[in-house]
Parts: C-alpha cells; sequence; structure tokens
C-alpha cells in the first residue's frame, strides 16, 4: 500500500487525456482502495472533466471502487467451474462464519462478493481476500485461512 | 493430413520472456518475409485466402473485416481484444503467458497491412502476470527492431501500448471496449457506424480477438492455402473430465471427441449429464447431441450428475445481472429478475406466477436488448427449461 503517494502526485504520472482516465482512477484504486469523493473531485479537476463524468467511469467497473471498502473484503468466484468445485459452500461457510449475507454493504469490518471468472478455472474454486488470492479453495479450509486475517 | 499445432507449439518449451528462445524456433521469419518480399495488399490476400475468421465467438471473416480499415486512408488503430471474461475461458490469457511473442509478431503484421500506426492490447484488468509478460516482451520487441519506427529498416513504424480493463465482462464487445479505451463507462454503441468506419477517437478501427491475431504469422509464412487446409481453433476443458485446461485441435472437433480426446474423458466415477459450450453465455447439449462440432469460443464445461442445477442457474444469472451494463431496460431489469426468480426456484418457493414471468423475461431478453449480452443471459437458461426441465409450466 502506497501510503505516503498523494492523489495528485499519482496523477502526475499521466497526461490529462481521456485514454488515461482509467488508468489513472485503477492506480488511485490500488494505492487508497477505493477512490473517494475528494479523489474523484481532484480527478475531474485535472482531466478537466464534470466530477459527474468522473463517477460515471468510476462506478462503472468491477475493479474500481467508489465507497469506503471494509476491512476485510471477501470475494468468492461463482463462475461454472469453481461452482461444479464447492464454491456455493464456501460461500455459506462464509455467510455463518460472520453471520453476513453476501453483497450486503453496511458491515464496515467484513463485506462478502459473488465475483465473475478470474479466467483461472483450471486452479479454482477461487477465493481472494483482501487482494489476496487463494486458490483450489474447499469449503472446510475457509476457516484456517480466514483465521490468520483476524 | 495431420494438423500442426499452430499456436500452442512451442508452449511449456521456450520461455516467455526471453525474446531469443522465440527466435531460436523460428520466430519473426513471418515478418521478415513480410518486409522483404511482401507487400500490405499482398498479406491481406493471404489471410483473405484462409478464411481465418473471429475466435472470439462471433466467427466473422477476419480478412473482410481487415479490408474495409486498408482501404481507407489516414489515421486508424488496431486493437488486439484480450479482455476473455467469458467464463471458463483463459485460452488467451495463456497464449500470452506462454508465448507473448507470437502474438505481438502477429499483431505487428496485422496492424501493417491495415496501415495502422499504433496498437493496443486491451488486456483483461486481472491478468497481472500477463501484463508483466507482454511488457516485457514489447520491450525486447522494441530492442530487436521489430517495433518502434523504420522496422527491420523498413518504412514501416508501429507502436504497441498496452491498456488494461478494469474488470467488465461487456468490455469483451468491441464497442464496448472502445468506449472503455475513452475513458467512458464500457457500454455498447449503437452500430452502424461500425468500429471499421469510426471505431476508435472516431478513427477506422478494427478489432481482433488475441487467438485470432496469433494465426497470423503462420499464416503469413505458409500461405493462406495451406492454412484453410489445417486450421486449429483453442479448446477450453472445464468441469469433470480429466483433463482440464486448454488443448489446440482442428477447426470442427466434435463435443464428444474434445471430451473423450482432449480432455481424457470422464472424470472417475461420474456421469456425463449435459455440457456447455461457450461460456456462461453457452447452450447445454445432451449426451444425444454430442456429435456436433464446437462452434463459438471453445470454452467447454462437462456437468456431470452430481452437480446441483440450482447452484449453476444462480452461477449464470448472477453473473449476467452483475455484468450488464444497464443502458437498455431489457437486459437490466431481465437479467436481475431472472436471477431473483431463480433464487426463489433454488429456494423451493417458486410460484406459478413466476413460471410465467420467467418465460416472458427469456422472451425479451432473447428479442429486445440493445446487445448481444441480453441473448447470452437467455441462452443457458432457455437451454434448462427446454432440455433439463427446470420448470415445467401449465401454460400453453
Amino acid at each position: 500500500m502506497q501510503k505516503s503517494s498523494t492523489t495528485s502526485k499519482i496523477l502526475l504520472d499521466f497526461d490529462p487525456e481521456a485514454a488515461n482516465l482509467l488508468p489513472a482512477l485503477k492506480k488511485i484504486n490500488v494505492a487508497f482502495r477505493y477512490i473517494s469523493e475528494v479523489d474523484a473531485e481532484k480527478v475531474a479537476e485535472y482531466f478537466e472533466l464534470p466530477l459527474a463524468k468522473v463517477y460515471e467511469t468510476a462506478s462503472f467497473y468491477d475493479l474500481l471502487e467508489t465507497k469506503k471498502p471494509a476491512i476485510l473484503e471477501i470475494e468468492v468466484c461463482s463462475g461454472g467451474d469453481c461452482t461444479l468445485g464447492e464454491s456455493a459452500g464456501i460461500i455459506k461457510e462464509i455467510e455463518n462464519r460472520y453471520r453476513i449475507k453476501t453483497g450486503d454493504e453496511f458491515n464496515p469490518k467484513v463485506r462478502l462478493k459473488k465475483i465473475s471468472c478470474l479466467g483461472r478455472c483450471s486452479e479454482g474454486p477461487i477465493m481472494i481476500v483482501n487482494g489476496k488470492v487463494y486458490e483450489k479453495m474447499t469449503a472446510s479450509g475457509v476457516h484456517k485461512i480466514l483465521g490468520e486475517w483476524g | 493430413m495431420r494438423n500442426p499445432k499452430i499456436i500452442t507449439e512451442h508452449w511449456g518449451k521456450i520461455d516467455p520472456l526471453k525474446i531469443e528462445d522465440y527466435l531460436n524456433v523460428g520466430g519473426y521469419a513471418a515478418l521478415k518475409k513480410f518486409i522483404a518480399k511482401m507487400d500490405p495488399q499482398k498479406a491481406l490476400d493471404e489471410v483473405k485466402i484462409s478464411g481465418l475468421s473471429g475466435k472470439g465467438g462471433a466467427g466473422f471473416l477476419t480478412g473482410a473485416k481487415w479490408e474495409i480499415v486498408a482501404k481507407q486512408k489516414g489515421e486508424k488503430y488496431f486493437i488486439c481484444n484480450l479482455d476473455e471474461s467469458e467464463p471458463g475461458t483463459y485460452k488467451d490469457r495463456l497464449i500470452a503467458e506462454n508465448n507473448p511473442q507470437i502474438l505481438l509478431e502477429g499483431i505487428i503484421l496485422a496492424a501493417l497491412t491495415v496501415g495502422a500506426k499504433k496498437s493496443y492490447i486491451y488486456l483483461n484488468g486481472n491478468f497481472e502476470k500477463a501484463r508483466e509478460i507482454l511488457e516485457r516482451a514489447i520491450e525486447q520487441a522494441k530492442e530487436n527492431k521489430f517495433l518502434g519506427s523504420k522496422i527491420l529498416g523498413s518504412k514501416y513504424l508501429l507502436e504497441i501500448e498496452i491498456f488494461s480493463g478494469a474488470g467488465a465482462y461487456i468490455c469483451g464487445e468491441e464497442t464496448a471496449l472502445i468506449n472503455s479505451i475513452e475513458g467512458n463507462r464500457g457500454e455498447p454503441k449503437i452500430r452502424p457506424p461500425y468500429p471499421t468506419e469510426a471505431g476508435l477517437f472516431g478513427k477506422p478501427t478494427v478489432v481482433n480477438n488475441a487467438e485470432t491475431i496469433a494465426n497470423v504469422p503462420w499464416i503469413i509464412q505458409n500461405g493462406g492455402g495451406r492454412y484453410s487446409e489445417c486450421a486449429t481453433k483453442l479448446f477450453v476443458l472445464g468441469g469433470a473430465v480429466k483433463k482440464r485446461g486448454v488443448a489446440e485441435a482442428p477447426i470442427g472437433t466434435t463435443m464428444k471427441k474434445a471430451i473423450e480426446e482432449l480432455g481424457g474423458g470422464m472424470q472417475r466415477g461420474k456421469d456425463f449429464w449435459f455440457a456447455q459450450v461457450g461460456g456462461a453465455a453457452g447452450r447445454l447439449y445432451l449426451e444425444k447431441e454430442l456429435d456436433a462440432p464446437i462452434t463459438g469460443s471453445g470454452a467447454i464445461l462437462v456437468v456431470d450428475k452430481t452437480a446441483n442445477l440450482y447452484d449453476l442457474l444462480l452461477s449464470w444469472t448472477g453473473f449476467f445481472r452483475r455484468e450488464s451494463c444497464g443502458k437498455c431496460v431489457p437486459c437490466r431489469e431481465g437479467t436481475f429478475r431472472l436471477n431473483e426468480i431463480v433464487e426463489r426456484l433454488a429456494d423451493g418457493e417458486i410460484s406459478d406466477r413466476d413460471k410465467e414471468a420467467m418465460l416472458d423475461i427469456l422472451w425479451t431478453l432473447e428479442n429486445t436488448t440493445f446487445c448481444p449480452l441480453g441473448k447470452f443471459a437467455a441462452t443457458a437458461v432457455r437451454d434448462a427449461v427446454d432440455k433439463l426441465g427446470v420448470v415445467s409450466t401449465n401454460y400453453e
């Protein structure tokens, strides 16, 4: 995590052209885990675009977040191959462990999301915790890994 | 005649980080041939003779697409589509990770043929490893004068840039992909104008799938006529087969042959139920239908009788509910409601009204959406209804 770099510094790496908007937003998202309203305003100013236009793009893509993420962000692949594995069981196990529902966004500590296929089907089922990818998951195996994350 | 391995020949044998390895197995011979003995028109003719068609699923003739752009003057773009977000499909990622230079050589040949001086690789945002490999490959190609100005001392010039996506299935659709590079939401645009006339930044643009492009060096090297006799396709096998992964086989390979020979047959103790061909957007095939050739992107998910069909239905409908871009109402609402009904179905709470609504929604998705994503969302569920009898209704 690049705590030291500020949004303004990140933006200086990019020429303010249309083709750089998405790459710039991605870089900010990697640095701060999401694009806050303040950051979006800075981007809008730098690219000379309306704030709405920046949000329009930022809110569209799966790899960009416009809401502050939870401390623990868990993602489970729900593609066909992972589903034929145990991904449905893995999701139930995680829901029970934290007493949460997939897709609920109000818990600031932990959130669980179903995600689309990452193309790693032969290594599935896939689980991602705060960006770290775990392959060949099993329903019973989730507790050990999530225990490590506290 | 035994089919050659056109794309996977050197996988695992060459180091993807070393251009020397690719050169040692005859890499860039096609580009050298193009520069020394051919011109764009000759290369275009070879590709047209080859009958090469889009390997991403749509199957449009590559030569025809190139010709439209090659005829136009002025600034043009060539885009390699490596978004590959179709669930269960990862052949293009493996091309980039195992032999990035064959892809670059193909892009260079294609771009010079259509007259583009700038090319983008639109890479799936999740493919971090492929991005690192491709960045390195581009550097090495530049050092060897295969890229940049005065390619191999000729008048040709080309720049290739990687544009990393940000996770959106719809960006595999070419107009949505173009919108995404332009910094917009990745929503499809109305056609015409087609990208070949007004594409990226309003300029004529060719968008080709990565697998399609990887065939180009072989075609230039060996001629379009030979290619048309021995063309191959990459297939991705998943689910209950012994050998899961990517395999290269002749075009027209049947599902049965793919499952038995490429996939090594069913896993021990598992009985075939149905196969889904073409990712989440793919049709379902029962055992008696397996003699047909594989069409579309080439992904085959083999489902055995122990599988939970409701989980799969939730997987398909959930996917399209998430990935619908929201531009048109039938798709945005249809995918959402279809997923809701499937959730009730899985919980055993489906009502007669739901069953009727489900058939209505399927019809609407199939017939009224702005882009093909809506149709895709209905395909598998429609087949589950028709062939597997997921809901049986009393309505006429």
